[in-house]
């Protein structure tokens, strides 16, 4: 009791100076929440706040390239049906269509893909159709490929084998190139067959 | 290491070192960046970054640590942030530990969301143990 009415009498002698001052915010509160409780105000703020953090997303992204920045250390496996650029570190497979393994970027690792661009570091395996090695690439491990440029300077410590698509090339051949050659194939035949 | 990585410096080094997951990527394994991680594809794990976006298209199944997060894709699992975002297109299940969060109107979340003070961030050595 004694509490409430040190309060209640407190303000009085004060009032004077001290109720303009506290009724101002007051005013601004009831403001704030007539505008949220208008529809139309609400949503604004935050799609307007979402949209173009999502916005900065899209036009590095709709290149469709995947970009492993340089801060970026992924432990495990990368699958892509389009390309990746890796600046960062992977340790672990990285399988896509054209992968770029940039300067100071490292892969431990089989890097499988159509077209591989090495400028940095794999320790593991390339199995590429076409393999390029510019000349800060290095190489530790075999690299199977069918097509081949090594540029002065690269290192390499491993065999270079052109089997790319013939002994170990169950991986990333076989599910474009083969399947429509054994669907095509034993159609041809039996026509063939057929004819004579 | 710390749980939360150190914030970039400049815009420039912040557009440097973000990373960009497209579409046709999926990802299985620990992702660690100090920087920004855009995920438009598939991320199966454990995300730790200072800011990440799940764009609307996006999913990502696992633990994410991070400052910053805002999701407008799928995620299914549990997240440790300073701040969260949830758009519109959110599609959200498991649990957000956050300070702060933002929940757009339409965003479908069928999660706990558990408040915690901003020194329990910065300590999240080992993630708890939850009951799912």
């Amino acid at each position: 009791m004694s509490v409430f009415s040190r309060n209640d009498k407190a303000p009085e002698p004060v009032s004077s100076a001290k109720p303009p001052e506290t009724k101002p915010p007051e005013r601004g509160d009831i403001t704030m929440s007539t505008s949220y409780s208008d529809p139309k105000s609400v949503p604004v703020p935050p799609v307007s706040g979402l949209a173009p953090a999502m916005g900065a997303a899209r036009p590095a992204a709709q290149g469709s390239a995947s970009i492993i920045s340089k801060a970026l250390k992924i432990t495990g496996q990368l699958e892509s049906t389009e390309d990746i650029e890796i600046l960062g570190e992977v340790n672990g497979d990285v399988r896509a269509v054209t992968v770029k393994v940039g300067p100071n970027a490292k892969v431990k690792g089989t890097v499988y893909g159509d077209e591989v661009e090495l400028s940095g570091t794999v320790e593991g395996k390339i199995e590429a159709k076409k393999v390029v090695l510019t000349r800060t690439a290095h190489m530790s491990g075999d690299v199977i490929h069918s097509d081949i440029r090594i540029e002065s300077g690269a290192f390499i410590d491993g065999h270079c084998r052109p089997e790319f698509g013939k002994t170990e090339s169950k991986v990333s051949a076989p599910k474009t190139m083969t399947p429509p050659r054994d669907l095509s194939a034993p159609e041809k035949t039996n026509g063939a067959a057929a004819k004579v | 290491m710390p749980a939360l990585p150190r914030r970039a410096g400049s815009l420039q080094d912040r557009e440097e070192i973000a990373s960009h997951l497209a579409r046709a990527l999926t990802v299985k394994g620990v992702l660690d960046t100090d920087g920004e991680l855009f995920v438009l594809g598939h991320v199966l794990g454990r995300i730790n970054a200072d800011r990440l976006v799940v764009v609307p298209g996006g999913y990502v199944e696992g633990d994410v640590v991070a400052r910053d997060v805002l999701i407008g894709g799928r995620l299914n699992g549990r997240v440790f942030a300073l701040n969260v975002t949830l758009d519109a297109s959110a599609d959200v299940t498991g649990r957000i530990f956050h300070h702060t969060v933002t929940v757009a109107k339409g965003a479908k979340v069928d999660a706990r969301m558990p408040w915690r003070p901003p020194s329990y961030f910065e300590t999240l050595d080992q993630l708890p143990e939850t009951r799912t």
